[in-house]
């Protein structure tokens, strides 16, 4: 409670701060303020994706300077309740923002929970989104696994909600790819978790496999109540399989057959499955069988796109706190930078910001016009949906990577001392927007 | 409803009892198939089978304990289980073992100690709650100690997510992953850990209700507990026993599983614990050897159906064939043996 009144004691200030500045500092060609609003979790545990997120929206507010006479600023808000993000807290965020008259466009949400609980209050007054990492395909697009569809998020309107990052719908594709053309593997065993996420993933890698050419064998687990693997290991292998792919999260056992690899005499085949295998308590499941494990995520890695590196070691100079940069510094800037163009081709085309339904409503229609913007991660084009036309899965591969660089922090390793070297690494991409 | 209930009655009679034994025999002859066609395969699959099934049996034997004795469906006793295995991962610390370690002769010795505590402590936490959940309510009607098992299992499962938190437990791998080959036929050293391991606890129980002392109150208690009482036996004390013991074979059984798979849960007991009652039904509740054959069976059952149809249906295809078993023999396969009325 301390911590919250804190906070508005401090933002309470820096309305002040803003308000003396338009006053007496209107001197010359400064004509006002304009905001973007911004949405991201920035307190407790949450607060090293959502502030490291941060700093993309300030390096690019920074370097953009002011804008025709416009002083540019960022309205900040924070979505997190005792450490977590909160839908009930994003969308009072979201309210607070349309209220303020400055507020032009937002970037945000982190999660995709929160996107879900908000579009349907941007919608309306046709306030611009753009996410830095919603991976959720249900956000934007009308797939029938989903439990919830665009359209009811958006209530009519035209379409508020974009995002710079590919969907999870794409990771099962990319793995199929990964497995068939880097992998070798043209004989599959496909296992899922009987969940919805779990068999949505492995079915859409399972088309992607055999359109491919490639055989699978597939079967399901009930995560309750199953504990043994090696029947259906024994089944895959029998079957002439030289790889396995896993349809589910590491909290329904999906890195549990891993572990028993060894006692089929398998070890070497390849383990893959989507981001929710990407954790620690994954590594730790599958014990000494967690080298090779091999996982999808949707996004692009920054620190692997040439075109990025000025950028980053610029952001870098600028942001020098160890936890400053982050998975999603890069993808914000991105954003940021797309608004910050839509914003002055309104200017330029004479739209008053003091009127601020309507250079909100010019501002989105200009980001949904977005066509071949050159960012540091590609090169954007948005889609109806509000999707990015880079369509970029990146993978990562289990890897014993030593001591020292397991300790530097910034991979995602186990944590027992016989796996605290094992760690995630990249190892390659897929540009869906090329094949 | 009429024609229902008379349809019923025939599949009880002897046309259900045709079904059964024509289903039997098919899935005999399917398995002698299986075994023409690739005895490796099916040897591998029965082993890995009986192994799964052995611990479902450690757990089913302390409903059908308990259930024998006082007709109570000890709800907790899953998350008995589980506590075993969560109890088992500090005593192991407390000998220095906190992360897995190559098998050596001295770890041998280690378990064995770590399996005597824990058993030791499961026991006596079961005490304490037959005294404060369950014998309050002994002469109350029966819903009353069945919701306040529930009620314990909660209680448990709640406990240990405190303790643990929702995450996976990494139980170290300390026995050997090796693989002993005969010809064609493979079996693990952990394998043959986990089969061993559950004879001689079944064994050892038989044996102590058979020839001990205290066994014979047990069997007098779970008879005719008025009778028995009046021929001086201690109910209450007979009663505590039974919980200590069924406690500690599941404490024994949670150890196992640790070893086994590596990784414990806090919520691993609610399934567990509804797969070993079913086994204690199946083989006929009340009975001791009743209980590790349904065990066994359900245990290769499933391994059956993974390999050779789909995991996708164990549950179907587990709880199908109990619903057969169960029309034709109500009484389980070795029969009940509950107190007289």
């Amino acid at each position: 409670m301390v911590r919250a009144r804190g906070l508005v004691v401090l933002t309470l200030a820096v309305f002040v701060a803003f308000a003396c500045g338009g006053n007496s500092g209107g001197s010359g060609s400064n004509k006002g303020t304009i905001s973007i609003g911004v949405d991201l979790p920035e307190s407790g545990a949450a607060a090293s994706g959502g502030l490291s997120t941060l700093n993309g929206v300030k390096f690019a507010v920074q370097q953009a300077g002011t804008l025709s006479g416009w002083t540019l600023t960022i309205e900040n808000r924070d979505d997190a309740v005792q450490g977590s993000y909160n839908e009930a807290k994003g969308v009072q965020n979201v309210q607070d923002l349309i209220a303020n008259n400055h507020v032009v466009a937002m970037i945000g949400p982190y999660n995709s929970a929160v996107a879900k609980a908000e579009i349907p209050i941007t919608n309306p007054v046709g306030l611009t989104m753009i996410s830095p990492s919603n991976t959720n395909p249900c956000l934007t697009k009308d797939l029938p696994t989903c439990s919830y569809h665009p359209q009811d998020l958006r209530k009519g309107k035209p379409n508020n909600y974009f995002r710079v990052v590919a969907t999870d719908d794409l990771q099962g594709p990319a793995a199929a790819t990964y497995l068939y053309n880097t992998l070798n593997v043209h004989k599959l065993g496909v296992l899922d978790e009987k969940t919805v996420f779990g068999v949505g993933i492995a079915d859409a890698m399972q088309a992607k496999f055999t359109s491919l050419g490639g055989t699978a064998i597939r079967d399901s687990y009930d995560p309750a109540t199953t504990n043994d693997w090696r029947n259906y290991l024994n089944k895959f292998k029998d079957a002439g399989a030289t790889g396995m792919y896993i349809g589910g999260t590491d909290d329904k056992k999906a890195c549990q057959p891993r572990h028993q690899f060894a006692q089929v005499g398998i070890s070497a085949w390849p383990y893959v499955g989507g981001d929710g295998i990407e954790t620690s308590q994954c590594i730790d499941d599958a014990q000494a069988g967690a080298i090779g494990l091999t996982a999808t995520t949707a996004g692009a890695d920054a620190g692997q796109i040439p075109s990025a590196a000025a950028t980053i070691t610029a952001f870098k100079a600028a942001f020098t706190g160890a936890n400053d940069y982050g998975a999603y510094t890069m993808s914000a800037y991105d954003a940021t930078n797309i608004e910050i163009q839509a914003i002055k081709k309104a200017l330029a085309d004479g739209k008053d910001p003091n009127k601020i339904a309507d250079f909100r409503e010019a501002v989105r229609a200009n980001v949904a016009a977005t066509s071949g913007y050159a960012g540091v991660l590609g090169t954007t084009t948005f889609d109806a949906n509000g999707d990015t036309s880079a369509k970029i899965i990146s993978i990562y591969s289990v890897k014993d990577v030593g001591a020292a660089r397991a300790a530097q922090g910034d991979l995602t390793c186990g944590t027992k001392t016989n796996d605290k070297t094992l760690c995630y690494v990249w190892v390659t991409q897929f540009d869906f927007a090329k094949s | 409803m009429k024609a229902l209930a008379s349809v019923r009655q025939t599949f009880a009679g002897d046309i259900g009892t045709a079904i059964f034994s024509a289903l039997g025999i098919a899935a005999i002859a399917w398995i002698i198939f299986l075994a023409i066609q690739s005895p490796t395969d099916l040897f591998q699959t029965l082993v890995i089978g009986v192994a799964d099934g052995a611990i479902f049996a450690l757990i089913a034997l302390g409903y059908t304990m308990v259930y024998g004795i006082i007709e109570l469906i000890n709800f907790a006793h899953g998350d008995i289980f589980t506590l075993g295995a969560f109890l088992a991962i500090p005593v192991l610390g407390l000998f220095g073992i906190t992360d897995t370690v190559p098998f050596t002769p001295a770890i041998a010795g280690i378990l064995v100690a770590t399996a005597v505590i824990v058993m030791i402590l499961n026991g006596l936490i079961n005490i304490t709650i037959e005294r404060i959940a369950y014998r309050p309510l002994r002469n109350a009607p029966r819903l009353a100690p069945l919701i306040t098992a529930i009620g314990m299992s909660f209680c448990l499962e709640g406990a240990m997510f405190l303790w643990k938190g929702p995450f996976h437990v990494i139980f170290p791998d300390l026995l050997p992953n090796t693989q002993l080959s005969f010809g064609a036929y493979t079996i693990g050293v952990k394998d043959i850990f986990v089969i061993v391991a559950a004879v001689i606890l079944v064994i050892f129980l038989s044996l102590f209700i058979a020839r001990t002392k205290l066994g014979k109150a047990m069997r007098a208690t779970a008879q005719d507990r008025q009778a028995a009482q009046l021929m001086g036996i201690n109910i209450d004390r007979t009663i505590a026993a039974t919980f200590f013991i069924g406690a500690a074979l599941a404490g024994a059984g949670g150890i196992i599983y640790g070893l086994y798979f590596n990784t414990v849960a806090f919520d691993l007991g609610f399934s567990a614990g509804l797969v070993a009652f079913t086994a204690a039904v199946f083989g006929g509740i009340g009975n001791i050897q009743g209980a590790a054959l349904g065990g066994l069976i359900i245990g290769i059952i499933r391994a059956l159906n993974e390999r050779y149809i789909s995991g996708s249906w164990s549950d179907v295809v587990i709880f199908g064939i109990l619903i057969l078993v169960l029309v034709v023999r109500p009484t389980g396969l070795l029969g009940m043996r509950v107190p007289e009325k």
